[in-house]
């Protein structure tokens, strides 16, 4: 048997760490938007200066967490490229093609409830992860 | 797009996973590829072939090249 050595730091090691400095960024992102959303209430009493602060700091921790997120596209292989980008293209498509007609009946009053821009972003999230699950089922 | 990746692989007995390894790819890409699922990118098809000692066209070949039609029918 012609055996193969395997690389010290393997493709699959790499995407892993990019994988968990991915989820640290955004697990930190998200904190910085709770810290923004509830701080001005109920942690400073809406002093405007914190309020800047957390808005401030939310906006850093965010491009670093676009700079995570290119980090992990860019460790990626052919093919996990492929699904993602397959994925985005969904994922874009169907915010266009959803957020429109959403924000036509919000200004017409024909949405029950208070339409949110954080619909569109569960909405974009889930179709997503729905569209990478299927490319990873299509190409397994 | 076909090619000869499985049989090369089996015949050196390497597994997906040490092929994956060596090419610096995911054993999917690696699966994918072997399906005919995925055609792999050039600079991933220069890997393979300098990994294996062959040239490009040696490992892939297109499956509507009339040269190589023969080759298909005779080895399908």
């Amino acid at each position: 048997m012609n055996q193969l050595q395997p690389p010290e730091d393997g493709y699959e090691s790499r995407v892993r760490t990019r994988v968990v400095q991915l989820f640290r960024w955004s697990g930190l992102w998200a904190a910085t938007c709770a810290l923004m959303a509830i701080g001005p209430k109920f942690l400073w009493n809406g002093v405007l200066a914190f309020t800047l602060l957390a808005i401030g700091l939310n906006l850093c921790v965010g491009i670093r967490t676009i700079v995570a997120n290119k980090r992990y596209f860019e460790e990626l292989d052919d093919l996990q490229r492929k699904v993602h980008l397959n994925s985005l293209a969904i994922t874009v498509g169907v915010a266009m093609i959803v957020g429109v007609p959403y924000s036509v009946m919000a200004s017409y009053r024909l949405i029950p409830f208070h339409a949110d821009a954080s619909h569109l972003v569960v909405i974009m999230a889930l179709t997503y992860g729905a569209s990478n699950l299927y490319g990873t089922w299509r190409y397994r | 797009m076909k090619n000869r990746l499985k049989v090369l692989r089996a015949e050196r007995d390497w597994t997906q996973a040490q092929l994956a390894d060596a090419l610096n790819v995911s054993r999917q890409t690696i699966n994918a590829i072997e399906t005919g699922k995925f055609d792999p990118s050039l600079p991933l098809a220069f890997r393979a072939a300098r990994l294996f000692g062959l040239r490009i066209e040696e490992i892939f070949h297109d499956q509507d090249d009339p040269d190589r039609q023969h080759e298909t029918k005779i080895n399908p």
